[in-house]
């Protein structure tokens, strides 16, 4: 019970941040990635456990796609069907500087309040 | 979720397939393919596991099918509605009877009708030449590979088409191909794809595409003469009288039929009134056609179920049918 409870908290923070995170990848990498190589990426950056499941990205990049954030291109694979290949557009890197702007100014704003709540209010039960 | 856990990605994908269930059909293809995508890569990554060995640890990851479909629904719904364009919708039944040319599909719907005859040549010839040169080349080595390119190219073709009708119409098909999968032996795939009904609705749907060419071809040529003439005929009538028109010499309403018409001052005026109506309504048409359209295309191009899991009986119904 416990755990499904964090787990679709975690599920709705995810919401608008898979997006974020995306762009941000994309423009720090100096080549085109793919969906795969991506999700190892994030994976990566976080000890090999992602915040959110791999799956969820591959519809997100879609739509940054379709927004015009992100363009792509196909290439062929041996694995398996052929990749899928993103790269940032300039759209996409205004979009992603408000996004650091907002995303900043609400973890500041949460972290106003979540960071005083042990020390105000102690670890009562 | 009470079912075991994945241990091959066919299972995977056959799990992810049930779990979206009644999604959209196009929703669905794409959501395979990322999935597939991804699957592969892994196992590929991990030369040194087994598939289940890999497919074990794929619900932290990648996610169980249950998580990956809801996000698939989700980001779906979310995406749809950023999308769309706020539109004011006319209250009065006027206004939404004249809303029609304020709305994009509608002239996009129009122009797609006029496109289908070309595009439907196109596909016809396609559909004609391949099927035939299959048939022709069958008795030589080369007409089994001939026959199998022809396919891929065809359904290469049909998503093109899909997202031809998704810009034109706004409904939404795949974005993606069906892949067929890699593990499988030569013979086992090409039997996947005869048994497979969309590569025989896809092949119907190309050679229906002439007849249903032609027929929007003449409707919308049909419809916007006839009603633009009608819209014209004040217009033209003005002008001549002015003596501003005229054929050489001839003027143009003195001799027009039918004198009733013609001679009354009321008539000319309500014809171009009539002429506006009827753009109006023929509008309406093109945008109605371009949805049934749109809906028959997805029927025939987009797999209802994946193949793989479709029942036996349906594929040999087709086979038969065709």
């Amino acid at each position: 019970m416990d755990d499904s409870n964090e787990r679709k908290f975690q599920k709705e923070l995810n919401g608008g941040l898979v997006g974020l995170v995306l762009l941000a990848v994309l423009a720090e990498s100096d080549e085109d990635l793919y969906g795969y190589e991506i999700a190892k990426r994030l994976a990566n950056a976080n000890d090999g456990t992602s915040i959110f499941k791999e799956g969820t990205i591959y519809p997100v990049l879609r739509a940054l796609s379709a927004g015009d954030l992100l363009t792509s291109r196909i290439v062929p694979s041996y694995s398996g069907p052929p990749r899928r290949y993103y790269r940032i557009t300039e759209q996409g890197r205004s979009v992603l500087a408000e996004w650091k702007l907002i995303w900043r100014g609400t973890r500041d704003f949460v972290d106003r309040f979540t960071e005083t709540e042990t020390s105000r209010i102690g670890p009562s039960s | 979720m009470n079912r075991s856990a994945p241990r091959s990605i066919d299972q995977y994908l056959r799990q992810l397939r049930e779990e979206l269930a009644g999604a959209d059909a196009a929703l669905i293809q794409d959501a395979l393919y990322d999935a597939e995508e991804y699957l592969r890569a892994e196992v590929a990554a991990h030369p040194e596991k087994s598939e289940s060995d890999v497919l074990e640890l794929i619900a932290s990851t990648y996610g169980a099918p249950d998580e990956v479909a809801d996000a698939y629904r989700d980001t779906e719904i979310k995406v749809k509605a950023a999308m769309a364009t706020p539109r004011k919708v006319p209250t009065s039944k006027i206004g939404a009877f004249f809303g029609v040319f304020l709305d994009p599909r509608a002239y996009t719907s129009l122009f797609f009708m006029l496109l289908c005859l070309a595009t439907g040549i196109i596909y016809f010839v396609f559909a004609i030449v391949g099927l035939s040169l299959s048939a022709g080349l069958a008795v030589l080595i080369i007409g089994v590979p001939f026959f199998l390119m022809f396919v891929a190219v065809g359904r290469v073709v049909s998503l093109a088409e899909g997202r031809l009708i998704e810009a034109m119409t706004g409904v939404r098909m795949p974005r993606r191909p069906v892949y067929q999968g890699g593990a499988q032996t030569f013979w086992a795939r090409i039997g996947e794809m005869l048994r497979d009904r969309r590569t025989w609705t896809t092949i119907a749907y190309f050679v229906l595409m002439l007849p249903i060419g032609i027929l929007y071809f003449v409707i919308a040529v049909v419809g916007l003469c006839v009603s633009m003439a009608f819209i014209a005929l004040p217009i033209v009538a003005v002008l001549a009288q002015a003596g501003w028109f005229g054929l050489g010499g001839v003027e143009v309403f003195s001799q027009a039929q039918p004198e009733w018409i013609f001679d009354s001052g009321f008539a000319i005026p309500i014809l171009g009134v009539a002429g506006v109506l009827l753009l109006t309504s023929f509008m309406h048409l093109a945008r109605g056609v371009g949805k049934l359209h749109a809906l028959f295309a997805k029927s025939m191009l987009v797999a209802r179920v994946a193949p793989g899991t479709a029942g036996s009986a349906a594929p040999r119904a087709a086979l038969a049918a065709h």
